[in-house]
């Protein structure tokens, strides 16, 4: 009998617990965010691989929420009350992540948003909403932070999508640039689908800014650096927030792309454990260099699954692990803290890169630089 | 002052574009009286066939053109043998659907085709422009300018000048009569949606440098082609042509006056008063 | 002589057969949030009452009245935009806010009615487009009323408080059973617009409405008034659309114009009643019961596939049954049975 038993004790020990855990995803996997999107799945992809190899897997519920807020909130619907998930990492864009929020916090289920800009989404009081990357205010903060410490820009004019995305991140920036005495001389949202920005951008033109703010998905991005090259349009920097302005789409566009600052979460250049190594191993996977998101997507889902790997399957624990939780990886340390009115925010530092020889090279904040920025822009070759 | 020239010529360079889609849709419009819902999906088609073109074999879009006139046009033609024919003599509202349902067919199929990712076609002179005295002109649309005149006095010629043409403008000031004096009406309507189709699609492929292409880009052309020809007249190429060129004026300078958002409310309101106080258009109908 | 052909099976009288299966499908549909506790299910049931709603009232307008608006999203964003900006930022509590919806989309319609109805056919159908988008520019751009794109997001609905007694608080309820008030608001809504539907096509209203669509001219020349009944058909029509945009919002709880006013929207409604049955009772129920789980079942397996099974739908339907299911399905009924074989010619001598 006791030799039965000690059989027993030795094969419980012997075999580690391989901790299965289901996990939500509500990504924008068609739409016209699809591109940027795309880069979501391949992290979390690849971090489910990783994770694989911990002992920890992780079974995925993969919704497309195609962009659009009100999928996204039936899919989390979905998540919650019909397959039974533990957590949700995602969405993608700022709209439909404020939506789902909501939906998180009334059915108790932990929600990661991993990329989403909008302040608002982790300044309602949330206890089940946490975010991974930093909101819009530190787009705005690091960029018009790093410029001033090149030149004395006075004045700023903004263009930007109006779309959910484009006006809370502008509306960011333009509370910040009166903070540091820069005078808002232009404010121009532009529908998208409808390209051609000239009048638009001589207007801007006309108003003689030394800086220009611009918040942008890939193809507005591109287009609106093409016409106002085109125009001429020379101020002191070109300042892309987020989204568009940090795709390889845009840098390899020789002629357009030089010398434009952007905002980013993330570049492969910083020293935080894993992320070069993570670059490489995503290129060689998928064929193609991640953006920002796809670090943000990785980590959120590492984050989520090794805590909830701890909450054996209840809801509250996995929502008390990562509240408590302390990580450390390719976004540098994790912790969601409470202050300055977010609640469950990840206080990320965000870093600047500019586009110098057609490649992104890290220039702000200084431990973090690659290269010495260029200030002011040359103009047009 | 700057801002008022730059706007100006910016607008009359993206209106000749405009003028284009306009005239294809008021010769199907003229001729078979049937209004075409799926139009703009016809320049996105355009506008695709071009990418590939580009992408795939390096063909130049302004080069590419010889390839997308004669692939749209028997696209159109086949659309009209298809399904438009059927529907000639049903309710108006019919037509309406059926178009509106091709459009959705016709977008929905390249994004399941091509993912709705935005593409972007980079030519040497995408950005290309050129500066007189401060204004700069784009170069990619002026060149497209050029080729829509070009086209548009072709199309002119064709209509006037050969039999084929004047049998097409019989049908649409008349059609019995012109059956009863010998013309294949039918043929003429197969005729006239192809050339309507290959117009589009040449609009597509001629702004493709300078715009992005996605499965639902034509949408947006579609209501505009619209305000063109009712405020042109409906079937008078003359009539699209200079709507063309008012609406692209109007949207670039209420996108430089007013505001960016609000550029196509202007033109929708105008084509409000337009269908109010002259719904006849500026030029008539019936009237090639 | 040949055998006269049969006659066609006599109309019967009342239809009360229709009345006593409706009846039942009430009685089931009223307590299956009894027996059925999967909020998903409640939700396919809501939407479907949502498209079953906005269907029936676009066919008073489109149906009956033969008045093809493709810009009715202007008054669904109406519904749901006033709602929503008095419940926002005026805390007025939504069953009141409704009213002030309402009738606001009623003054809309008399405004857009007075543009457009003296277009015709295809001008009309561009027309209504139009306003509908001018409609959507204006939200989109007057953030200071609308909040523009990023629209506007409902934390949590208030209680019903009647007489200071707390009656319906749905913040309250577990989520499984937030979405039964829902369910039956919904299914209620959508029991008076088919109601409403009855009630004009039975009526001397429906006989105007129905005079219009055939022949506009003709109906003028026999003294109807086209303006007074046109625009009657408009605000039955409006008011309906709008309570759904209400309705809409306050159960999804977001709305921003690309959700309300775009003319995706617009289309969806002409759809649901072109491919049920245009102007009659059920045929927008039939459509809404082949569209909405289309829509859902292929989102949920096949992602982005169901705009392009509507788009062959609608160019099926409208090239192969003009009259939609209802239509096709009443003519295959009353089809007269094949005439008799003709009798051997006289003079004919049968050979032994």
């Amino acid at each position: 009998m006791t030799k039965l038993l000690a059989m027993l004790a030795a094969a419980v020990v012997a075999f580690p617990a391989s901790a299965q855990v289901k996990i939500g995803v509500i990504n924008s996997m068609t739409g016209p965010e699809a591109p940027i999107g795309e880069n979501l799945t391949n992290g979390i992809k690849l971090a489910q691989e990783d994770l694989e190899k911990k002992g920890v897997k992780v079974q995925l519920v993969w919704e497309d929420d195609t962009g659009k807020p009100q999928i996204s909130m039936s899919a989390m619907e979905k998540l919650a009350t019909r397959d039974g998930v533990i957590g949700v990492v995602g969405p993608y864009t700022s709209a439909c992540s404020n939506a789902v929020a909501k939906l998180a916090e009334r059915y108790k289920v932990p929600l990661l948003v991993p990329a989403a800009a909008k302040e608002e989404i982790t300044r309602q009081g949330y206890k089940h909403v946490f975010r991974m990357n930093a909101p819009a205010d530190q787009y705005a903060q690091v960029l018009l932070d790093a410029v001033t410490a090149l030149g004395k820009p006075k004045t700023i004019a903004f263009l930007y999508e109006n779309t959910d995305f484009g006006t809370s991140t502008s509306k960011a920036a333009k509370d910040y640039a009166a903070k540091k005495g820069i005078q808002v001389v232009a404010d121009e949202p532009y529908s998208k689908g409808s390209p051609d920005y000239r009048s638009t951008l001589t207007k801007v033109k006309s108003t003689n800014p030394d800086l220009v703010f611009m918040v942008s998905y890939v193809a507005d991005a591109i287009l609106l650096m093409r016409q106002a090259r085109e125009i001429g349009l020379k101020p002191q920097a070109f300042l892309g927030g987020g989204a568009g302005f940090t795709t390889v789409q845009f840098s390899a566009e020789k002629d357009i792309s030089g010398f434009v600052f952007s905002a980013t979460q993330w570049t492969d250049d910083v020293p935080w454990p894993g992320a070069k190594d993570f670059a490489t191993r995503y290129k060689a996977k998928f064929g193609k260099e991640p953006t920002y998101h796809a670090a943000c997507a990785y980590e959120s889902l590492r984050v989520m699954a090794e805590a909830a790997a701890k909450a054996g399957g209840d809801r509250e624990k996995l929502r008390a692990g990562l509240v408590d939780g302390k990580w450390s990886g390719v976004m540098g340390d994790v912790d969601f803290k409470d202050y300055a009115g977010f609640t469950n925010q990840n206080d990320h530092t965000m870093l600047v890169q500019q586009v110098l020889d057609g490649k992104y090279e890290t220039v702000y904040p200084q431990q973090f630089a690659t290269k010495k920025p260029s200030f002011p822009f040359p103009g047009w070759k | 002052m700057t801002v008022f020239l730059q706007s100006l010529i910016s607008g009359l360079l993206v209106g000749g574009v405009y003028a284009l889609i306009g005239i294809g849709l008021t010769i199907i419009f003229g001729v078979m009286r049937v209004i075409n819902f799926a139009h703009g999906e016809l320049v996105m088609v355009g506008m695709y066939i071009t990418f590939f073109a580009f992408s795939l074999f390096g063909i130049d879009p302004f080069v590419g053109i010889v390839i997308v006139i004669p692939l749209m046009f028997l696209f159109g033609a086949f659309l009209q043998k298809t399904f438009i024919n059927r529907v000639l003599n049903a309710l108006p509202q019919n037509q309406i659907l059926l178009t509106i349902g091709l459009g959705l067919v016709m977008s929905n199929t390249v994004m399941l085709l091509f993912t709705s990712d935005y593409r972007i076609l980079s030519t040497s002179y995408s950005s290309g422009s050129v500066n007189l005295g401060g204004i700069s002109i784009s170069e990619p649309l002026t060149i497209s300018f050029l080729i829509t005149a070009a086209i548009t006095g072709a199309l002119y010629w064709f209509l006037i000048k050969t039999d084929t043409g004047q049998a097409i403008r019989a049908t649409a000031q008349d059609r019995d009569a012109a059956q009863l004096m010998g013309v294949n009406v039918r043929r003429m309507s197969v005729i006239a949606t192809g050339i309507g189709a290959a117009l589009a699609g040449t609009a597509g492929a001629l702004i493709s440098p300078t715009y992005y292409i996605f499965p639902q880009v034509g949408s947006a052309f579609t209501l505009k082609a619209f305000v063109i020809v009712v405020l042109g007249g409906m079937g008078s190429v003359v009539g699209a042509t200079i709507g063309g060129l008012i609406i692209g004026v109007s949207e670039s300078l209420s996108a430089a006056y007013v505001s960016s958002g609000l550029k196509e409310l202007f033109v929708y309101v105008l084509f409000l008063l337009v269908l109010v106080f002259k719904p006849a258009g500026l030029l008539g109908k019936s009237r090639m | 002589m040949r055998t006269p052909l049969p006659l066609p099976p006599k109309p019967r009288g009342v239809a009360a057969m229709p009345l006593v299966l409706g009846g039942a499908v009430l009685a089931v549909l009223a307590v299956l949030p009894l027996f059925e506790k999967s909020p998903y299910t409640h939700h396919i049931f809501i939407l479907l009452f949502l498209a079953i709603i906005m269907g029936e009232a676009w066919n008073v307008l489109g149906g009956y009245t033969g008045q093809y608006s493709v810009g009715h999203a202007a008054y669904f964003g109406v519904g749901a935009y006033v709602t929503m900006i008095l419940l926002d930022k005026h805390q007025v509590a939504p069953w009141l806010g409704l009213w002030p919806a309402i009738v606001l989309s009623l003054v809309v319609a008399l405004v857009i009615g007075a543009i457009t109805f003296r277009l015709r056919g295809p001008y009309f159908v561009l027309a209504s487009i139009a306003v509908a988008e001018i409609f959507r520019l204006i939200a989109l751009n007057w953030k200071d009323l609308t909040n523009g794109a990023e629209g506007i997001l409902l934390v949590s609905l208030p209680p019903l408080v009647v007489g200071g007694k707390t009656l319906l608080d749905v913040s309250a309820m577990p989520a499984e059973q937030a979405k039964i008030p829902f369910y039956y608001a919904g299914l209620g809504l959508a029991v008076v617009v088919i109601a409403v539907n009855w009630a004009v096509q039975h009526s001397k209203l429906g006989y105007y409405f129905q005079a219009i669509r055939e022949d506009q001219d003709a109906a003028h020349s026999l003294g109807i008034n086209l303006s007074f009944w046109k625009n009657l058909a408009l605000l039955i029509s409006a008011a309906f659309t709008a309570w759904a945009g209400s309705f809409y919002a306050l159960y999804t709880g977001f709305i921003d114009p690309n959700n309300t006013l775009t003319t995706d929207v617009s289309v969806q409604m002409v759809l649901i009643c072109i491919i049920g049955g245009i102007g009659t009772i059920l045929g927008p129920v039939v459509g809404a019961l082949v569209v909405v789980p289309l829509s859902e079942g292929l989102r949920a397996n096949f992602g982005q596939v169901h705009a392009l099974v509507y788009g062959i739908l609608v160019v099926l339907v409208i090239l192969f049954m003009p009259d939609g299911i209802l239509g096709f399905v009443k003519k295959l009924a009353t089809r007269r049975p094949a005439p008799a074989a003709p009798t051997a010619p006289p003079g004919t001598e049968v050979k032994a």
